[in-house]
């Protein structure tokens, strides 16, 4: 009987992988006898029409017969069918909680994902659609245009030059002689670089009072070449 | 004539003062100790983009102070 077990799990594992998602209902489960010239074998249909069937050795007809205690073949049916609803029901509880499993793995996936790109780097969809208000400025358009005049007064050549193509400019540390990315922003918009120019992590740090962005990277120049140290210290890292 | 600049939400104000004008340095000079004194970062910006430096107290020869508030992280 254990043979006929293991044909059927077979064969419910094989429906549940083609109508996984919406698993049908076990209807009937047949045994034949076989003939002359086709051995005997046991066959399962479900609610949606499905059938599959596989064949059986005339010894595991026999072993199901006295394990069962049902020589006749229709008594021998229903109790084989008995036995299939039983293995159906525990094959599809491991199916639907793999089924579970495989939706909070994606689940778990979809949140990384989403957790990366709430970086705000300019180029990812999700900062023009939610992060851009939040990050990008603040205050009226004469604000802004004080803050981007008075920032631009302040920049060396290089990089006004850096600013007005990339909308970012790079500053050396005054104590640690690290490079570091101002992009444009008012938060998170600070990359540490390596000596190929490499992202090594991001810091932020910005100056209170819900300033304009030119003030802001204007500070956070100042800041990292006058007294790194001290804005280091202040700010976060990610 | 000199000049203060304190960041604030519209973008900055700018105090304009004569060096040579007692009155006016001794304004100054009290505008600068109630700035740093409420966090305030004075700088004398450089020119050309140059760094400049921190002012840990009144210079009335800088011409050009910035103020910057207090940072916080994020």
């Amino acid at each position: 009987m254990e043979r006929v077990r293991e044909i059927l799990r077979a064969l419910f594992r094989r429906v549940l992988s083609d109508h996984g998602r919406e698993p049908p209902t076990l209807t009937d489960v047949f045994v034949e006898g076989g003939t002359r010239w086709l051995g005997p074998q046991i066959g399962v249909v479900f609610s949606n029409g499905y059938r599959a069937w596989a064949p059986l050795q005339r010894s595991d007809e026999w072993r199901s017969s006295e394990e069962l205690a049902a020589w006749e073949l229709p008594s021998r049916r229903r109790a084989v069918c008995r036995e299939a609803h039983l293995i159906y029901a525990e094959v599809l509880a491991a199916h639907r909680l793999e089924l579970r499993q495989q939706r909070r793995s994606r689940i778990a996936q979809q949140i990384e994902r989403l957790a990366q790109s709430f970086r705000p780097r300019r180029e990812s969809a999700l900062f023009f659609t939610v992060g851009r208000r939040l990050f990008d400025d603040e205050g009226s358009s004469e604000a802004q245009e004080r803050g981007m005049r008075l920032l631009k007064e302040n920049l060396s050549p290089l990089q006004r030059e850096q600013y007005e193509k990339h909308r970012y400019f790079e500053v050396i540390g005054g104590r640690t002689g690290r490079r570091y990315r101002i992009r444009h922003g008012r938060m998170m918009n600070i990359d540490q670089l390596d000596a190929k120019g490499r992202q090594v992590c991001g810091w932020c740090f910005f100056p209170e009072g819900h300033l304009v962005a030119g003030d802001v990277m204007l500070a956070q120049k100042l800041a990292l070449e006058l007294f790194e140290a001290e804005a280091l210290e202040v700010a976060n890292r990610f | 004539m000199a000049v203060q600049i304190v960041m604030d939400r519209t973008g900055d104000t700018r105090h304009e003062f004569d060096a040579t004008d007692a009155k006016a340095v001794a304004l100054a000079e009290k505008r600068f100790r109630e700035l740093t004194g409420r966090g305030f970062r004075a700088v004398a910006l450089g020119e050309g983009g140059n760094p400049g430096k921190v002012l840990g107290r009144f210079d009335p020869t800088v011409e050009r102070t910035l103020f910057i508030p207090q940072l916080q992280g994020g």
